[in-house]
């Protein structure tokens, strides 16, 4: 049992906005009150929910082949030292397993959803998640390039699709569907790309991204996922790429979809040399579109490793940079690309990039439906996030890191325009209580009684990038793991997932396709549940209104 | 294309169930629709399944991908600057035409380009030429890797540590240096006091000196069978085989995981049991490290 | 001075980064003695392994066969390293200032990705001299080494500046992508020297094999080659070269990359 006592309270799921209250603590579980047990005593400090994250990569093929190229970024980076309880772990760009358990606790984050699993290679990712420490974990699963997927939506069977969806579902243990570049990936496979949502993919006569969009958001609502389908928009990173993203958010009027890493959608432009920020124009759609949310993907000065199913935009990333350049293909179902890259504020293209991605959380009105990420770690690491949150907080920081960027850069993005500045309360909003809600995890971003006992406290500091950074106390599942910067547990956090109930023929459907085009044998393809540990099935349906109520 | 390496004979199923055979598609005829290179310094059984063979000069694996890739860049070279590869201009120009048209090329790499003269620089070479293809068509390469799940110790060691192989703990924390860390540089040069082996067996192809080395240290070996490490070991512990008598997960060259289903029983515990108990036994021993909290520093 | 000597040989490799005069100059010879070094795992104190003589000092002094012992000369900035005996890896990796000089063999990564001083190893050297460690882009970016006897594999990996001079043969690799710099083999090199190098220069007073993607490209003395002459003599290095004796043919690639490097190959006049 666990009392804190007197702390300044933020709270957005319960409307409570920098009350002085008690959170007390029984079990993993928040309660009304508690008789004794320990007591923090939290006078002047402040009391969040734990941090959750919409949108990283931290489990799988692709983070695991890009710590394997920047062994040089491993040696310069903050090394965790084993000890009798602890394993130990590297920091940096693509931190090891262990690391980034300890990383995430350690800013006060208590959830993470890794965005982007292929099935074929979902055991590999379950075997690392095992490995990630203290935080609550979940997985989107790729669908949008998916051969037999995308052979059914090319015939208009969508009854049958949205059963394979939900047997793939069922043998990833995943937590949602995740569509990256629909179409482009397979285009890829070709050398080639998809760009154009109403124009066939290569390899196909008539299917289109803008048919696979539409009708994977209608699967995942029609099955009522918790979690919407989580998008990567065609055309990422590319000038001019605004048109390309309206275009796709028009096509998905009336149905749920969370809008990933949206600074890489929202330029404007003819090229690299004309690029400017659209962002103004992107968030006066969004904002009157109530059915959409979306994660800022911001970026930040300084060095990265970039990783995207997107493989056409990483090869031409690496032609660009001229550096490493990693690929996986990952037969039918999706692929990969890795590239190693340096945001510089002298480089035009970045600095507009570090705007946007500023904007798009300034200029989106409601921060139920924007979330803080980097799209870790392709728009800077995740243990970055409190440089974010001073940038959002403070106008006249802004205003200062402005300064220190090309004067050029005026005349193409509106941050200076911007004097908005975030509030904590808004903040929590942004960083836990939003993406829980958005992920559907009624347990999670919310201290009302019964939810789960994730609590961060911090020291107030006018320094918000130290204060967000270094909080005093972090408690995961009601036990204190984080002390004054010291690692003092580490639990095992649990696995979410769905199982949706699918028509038994689906299996017979699938087996011969894939005797047909797997290199793998039907029976070893689904990962086992016994294979997760702490796995929790989140029942579908239950929270598909938890939208209406922001 | 295979480059130095026989699947004929060391990767069996590499033609039939990935790489020549299979139907889809795009290649709805299978073998028919593909075009095999083969490159290797001697002609293997696996010539007969090539389309084309070129047979290259023993230990200018390294010279001849690169004359490739200044041809690729258009780049003049003499031509007897190419005859010393034991290939004529004519084979080069045809191979990198074939190539470039090609709509999806895999190169695959076998131990007799990655173990010979040149080592990791022979693979980095045909690494680099896969990329650079990447400029005409889609190109990838791939390592042909030897017997056992060396592809998912890889795998869990990137993950757990950020490093593939040759790595040190000494110091508290992984750290990464190949030729000072990796298994047999340490052994030549006497740098470990103890010795703990799992399902390999140094002892049967290591050098002199690591075997020497092996010998005068504490040595444990865990296998299923009695190795020639085992019997130059202290200790041998008779482990269940995996994948035969024990679970587990291996990785395929591809690193796509597979489940293991034990077939058999086994008298024998599997090596993570082994291992497991081991691990108890020395936490009830007095602990050498610091009790302080976790520190964070700067690396070494 | 302070003077150390070894008076153990350790059973496994000794880590001893606090072996520079950056760190030991301004400490009490109490300090020196507990200075923290680590054998295998274990850490412990440096006069475990060496006998301490003197303090706060810039100089060192080191005796003994310190083959076993690691990363002496880590980061230095300044100040003077003497070593009477084999030193093992890492010697004088990161320096970028100050003197090591090596009465002995030394091993793999010396002055791996330094900045700026002076090594010299009288005895031979192992791999990596002056390379940039694994994944890295930079190898050496300033600074001077000189081998008088042999050296290993990938001598002046990836280099960006700086002078590498090799008395005896040079292993594989020599120059393997450079982008800069200078490296003289005085005794020439084995094979696959200068492969994938984008820029930098080679000089080589006894043939080579070249790579096949390097092109002939004329033959002459060239006067920088005086300059450098010069600047080695200052060190103690003789270049022995004579220009009424021959000339050199200089080279340039790799193409393969395409590279601007070149490689001067010293040809005597038929006699």
């Amino acid at each position: 049992m666990l009392r804190i006592r007197g702390g300044k309270v933020f709270d957005p799921a319960n409307g409570i906005n920098g009350e002085i209250r008690d959170i007390c603590i029984d079990g993993d579980r928040i309660v009304a009150d508690v008789n004794g047990g320990k007591d923090i005593d939290a006078t002047g400090m402040i009391v969040f929910p734990g941090g959750v994250d919409v949108h990283t990569h931290v489990a799988g093929g692709a983070i695991n082949f890009a710590r394997a190229m920047t062994p040089e970024d491993h040696r310069r980076t903050q090394a965790f030292m084993r000890s009798q309880s602890r394993r130990s772990g590297l920091g940096g760009m693509a931190p090891t397993t262990f690391a980034t358990g300890y990383l995430y606790a350690g800013m006060g984050f208590t959830t993470v959803n890794e965005a982007a699993v292929p099935v074929l290679s979902a055991r590999h990712t379950h075997e690392e998640l095992n490995d990630v420490p203290i935080v609550d974990k979940s997985c989107l699963v790729l669908m949008a390039n998916n051969e037999i997927m995308m052979n059914l939506m090319e015939a208009g069977d969508f009854e049958r699709a949205k059963h394979v969806v939900a047997w793939y579902l069922n043998a990833a243990k995943a937590y949602g569907i995740k569509a990256v570049n629909p179409g482009g990936v397979a285009a890829w496979k070709w050398g080639k790309d998809a760009k154009e949502l109403s124009s066939p993919i290569a390899g196909f006569n008539s299917l289109t991204p803008g048919d696979i969009i539409q009708q994977l958001s209608r699967i995942v609502d029609e099955l009522k996922l918790p979690h919407p389908l989580h998008l990567h928009c065609n055309n990422l990173g590319a000038p001019g790429n605004i048109s390309t993203t309206l275009e796709t958010m028009k096509h998905l009027e009336g149905n749920r979809v969370h809008m990933a890493h949206l600074q890489y959608h929202a330029y404007g432009g003819d090229g690299w040399d004309t690029m400017c920020s659209e962002s103004a124009q992107l968030a006066e759609y969004f904002n009157a579109h109530p059915h959409m949310t979306c994660d800022a993907g911001a970026v930040l000065f300084g060095d990265t490793v970039t990783i995207t199913a997107d493989g056409p935009w990483q090869h031409l990333l690496y032609k660009l940079t001229g550096r490493k350049w990693g690929n996986l293909d990952v037969e039918n179902e999706t692929g990969c690309g890795i590239v190693p890259y340096t945001y510089k504020p002298s480089n035009l293209v970045n600095a507009v990039q570090w705007a946007v991605g500023l904007e798009l959380l300034l200029l989106i009105n409601d921060p139920w439906r924007v979330f803080l990420t980097t799209d870790h770690p392709n728009g800077a690491c995740f243990w970055r996030y409190p440089e974010i949150i001073q940038l959002l907080m403070s106008a006249e920081f802004r205003n200062e890191c402005m300064a220190k960027l090309p004067a050029k850069i005026k005349s193409r993005i509106t941050l200076p325009e911007i004097n908005r500045e975030y509030t904590l309360y808004e903040i929590a909003t942004i960083i836990s209580a939003g993406p829980a809600r958005a992920l559907g995890h009624r347990q999670k971003g919310n201290l009302g009684v019964g939810k789960d006992a994730d609590v961060v406290i911090y020291n107030e500091d006018h320094d918000i990038a130290r204060m967000f950074g270094h909080p005093r106390y972090v408690i995961k599942a009601g036990e204190i793991v984080i002390d004054d910067g010291d690692i003092r547990e580490t639990p095992q956090g649990r696995e979410f997932m769905v199982q949706p109930a699918f028509d038994p023929a689906t299996e017979e459907f699938l087996q011969p396709l894939f005797e047909d085009c797997y290199t793998m044998s039907f029976e070893n393809y689904p990962v086992e549940l016994e294979r997760i540990e702490n796995p929790e099935v989140q029942e579908c349906g239950k929270v598909s209104s938890d939208l209406e109520q922001s | 294309m295979y480059w130095g390496g026989n699947p004929a004979e060391c990767h069996p199923r590499h033609f039939t169930k990935y790489a020549l055979m299979p139907k889809s598609k795009f290649l709805p005829r299978g073998r028919k629709d593909r075009t095999m290179v083969l490159v290797d310094i001697r002609e293997t059984k696996s010539v007969n399944a090539s389309d084309i063979f070129l047979q290259v000069r023993p230990g200018k694996d390294f010279e001849l991908i690169t004359i490739l890739r200044a041809l690729l860049k258009e780049q003049h070279v003499g031509d007897a600057q190419i005859a010393e590869t034991g290939l004529t201009r004519d084979v080069l120009v045809d191979l990198l035409e074939r190539m470039k048209v090609a709509k999806f090329g895999a190169i695959f790499f076998g131990m007799g380009l990655s173990m010979t003269r040149g080592k990791h620089m022979n693979s980095a070479a045909l690494l680099t030429l896969a990329a650079e293809l990447n400029a005409f068509t889609k190109f990838v390469a791939m390592p042909m890797r030897g017997h056992g799940n060396v592809t998912g110790a890889d795998v869990i060691m990137r993950w757990q540590t950020g490093y593939p192989f040759g790595i040190s703990f000494n110091r508290g924390y992984s750290r990464y240096n190949p030729g000072e860390f990796s298994t047999v540089d340490v052994l030549v040069r006497g740098d470990t006091d103890c010795a703990f082996i799992i399902g390999a067996d140094p002892g049967a192809t290591m050098p002199q000196p690591a075997i020497d080395h092996l010998r005068r240290i504490p040595t444990i070996v865990l296998d299923p069978h009695v190795t020639h490490t085992s019997r130059l070991a202290k200790v041998h512990i008779t482990t269940a085989p995996a994948g035969i008598a024990a679970p587990g997960t291996a990785y395929r060259m591809d690193e796509i995981p597979l489940p293991l289903r034990p077939a058999i029983d086994s008298p024998y515990p599997s090596d993570e049991q082994v291992i497991r108990r081991i691990r108890a036994l020395i936490d009830q021993k007095p602990d050498w490290m610091s009790k302080s909290p976790q520190r964070v520093l700067s690396q070494v | 001075m302070i003077k150390l000597t070894l008076k153990r040989q350790p059973t496994v490799p000794l880590e001893a980064e606090v072996l520079s005069p950056d760190v030991l100059c301004n400490m009490p010879h109490a300090d020196i003695c507990a200075a923290t070094i680590y054998h295998g795992k274990r850490q412990c104190r440096l006069d475990e392994f060496f006998d301490v003589d003197g303090q706060g000092s810039p100089d060192l002094e080191l005796h003994g066969d310190l083959s076993k012992v690691r990363w002496i000369g880590r980061s230095a900035s300044r100040g003077t390293i003497k070593i009477h005996g084999n030193v093992g890896m890492h010697l004088g990796a990161y320096m970028s200032g100050g003197t090591i000089e090596v009465h002995g063999d030394a091993s793999d990564w010396i002055g791996a990705e330094m900045r700026g001083g002076l090594i010299r190893v009288h005895g031979d050297a192992g791999g990596q001299v002056g390379a940039g460690y694994r994944g890295s882009l930079k190898g050496m970016r300033g600074g001077t080494i000189v081998i008088d006897g042999t050296a290993g594999l990938e001598v002046g990996l990836r280099m960006r500046r700086g002078t590498i001079v090799v008395g005896g043969v040079a292993r594989d690799f020599a120059g393997l992508q450079m982008k800069g710099g200078t490296i003289c083999l005085l005794g020439g090199a084995e094979i696959r020297t200068g492969a994938w190098m984008n820029r930098g220069t080679i000089i080589s007073l006894k043939p080579l094999q070249l790579m096949p993607t390097f092109n002939r490209a004329a033959s002459y003395n060239p006067t920088f080659i005086n300059v450098y002459s010069k600047y080695l003599a200052t060190l103690g290095v003789v270049l022995p070269y004579d220009p009424s004796q021959g000339e050199f043919v200089r080279y340039t690639g790799d193409t393969a990359v395409p590279g601007r490097g070149e490689i001067f190959v010293w040809q005597p006049h038929p006699s």
